[in-house]
């Protein structure tokens, strides 16, 4: 069988499974969840240094030395100008030019602002970002995205953190049908049946942070999604059976012993 | 000098961008500066010189989704 990759940006991914880097326990549990969940692309957060404390808490003494692609975040703005302003401090580390356009415009449901995300997005394709907006699940609005340059589009199947897994299939699968850059489901994941489900839907990858480093075994958590992954693109590719309301029995009527 | 070091009034005496590094012991970690609005790179943290009130932000990747 030929090697089931995919690119983002000119870049070949081999694995479909960004992984975030906040809420581990331990930076040791987080390592080793990383290394089950075969990821090759890490996300973060841009924050501000705590002076305050001498202690260093940057992700990045935890990961360094290992061949992953950054995908920094711009979680905490709520509009474009302030997701421009995070995506270029990002870029200033000189670790990575990919950025994951993420504009909450609301606290309680942290729900992506189309509209800012959208605008965020144009701007930072102009200044030759690889950008993957994180957004909603609508199909036009995904479609808007990608026409504006999007890298990839990253729709949510529900509210970040709340593992409730995909409201809409109907839209995600929509938006994989009309899409001509990967769709990565991003945000909103609990379980591998939702992560099996968004494979089987036909989406290029899975974005998940809090389903693995909030489970009770992150690290073993980190396989068991792997797996859904691996297990959901098969089927996906493997094309599943067509559902029909009666039974049809697996050896056939003819032959019956008692007839 | 009075500087606004993340979003804080901090009283400090430094004459560049390198000064203020120093003073928080950051010289060897992965920090990326913005002075009034700015991103100031690593090259030009000698050059760059603070005057009073001028706005800094020094951030840094942490874990995120």
């Amino acid at each position: 069988m030929k090697k089931d990759v995919w690119h983002i940006g000119g870049h070949e991914l081999t694995s479909r499974f960004f992984i975030g880097t906040g809420l581990f326990p331990s930076p040791y549990v987080q390592k080793e969840a990383i290394r089950e969940s075969g990821a090759e692309v890490l996300t973060f957060a841009i924050r501000r240094i705590n002076l305050a404390s001498t202690e260093d808490d940057s992700i990045l003494q935890h990961v360094e030395g290992e061949a992953f692609r950054f995908l920094p975040n711009t979680s905490g703005a709520s509009t474009a100008e302030e997701a421009v302003r995070i995506a270029r401090l990002a870029r200033a580390s000189g670790l990575s030019d990919w950025i994951k356009v993420e504009i909450s415009a609301n606290e309680r449901t942290l729900l992506p602002d189309p509209m800012e995300t959208l605008k965020a997005t144009e701007i930072l394709v102009k200044e030759g970002f690889t950008v993957l907006p994180y957004t909603s699940d609508d199909p036009i609005l995904c479609k808007r995205l990608e026409e504006a340059g999007a890298a990839a589009v990253m729709p949510g199947a529900a509210p970040i953190g709340t593992g409730l897994g995909i409201l809409n299939p109907y839209n995600i699968g929509l938006i994989v049908e009309e899409a001509k850059v990967p769709i990565i489901v991003d945000a909103g994941l609990g379980s591998v049946t939702d992560v099996a489900q968004a494979m089987e839907l036909g989406v290029s990858g899975v974005l998940m942070n809090t389903p693995v480093a909030k489970a009770k075994d992150p690290v073993s958590m980190a396989r068991a999604m792997r797996l859904a992954i691996e297990a959901g693109r098969l089927s996906y590719l493997s094309g599943r059976i067509s559902k029909k309301r009666y039974a049809s029995a697996s050896s056939g009527h003819e032959q019956f012993i008692v007839k | 000098m009075q500087l606004i070091i993340n979003g804080e009034a901090t009283e400090l005496e430094a004459g560049t961008i390198s000064d203020v590094i120093r003073h928080f012991g950051l010289e060897e970690r992965p920090v990326v500066v913005e002075a009034d609005g700015e991103i100031v790179s690593k090259e030009q943290w000698p050059a760059i010189e603070v005057r009073p009130l001028m706005k800094i932000e020094l951030v840094h990747f942490v874990g995120g989704g």
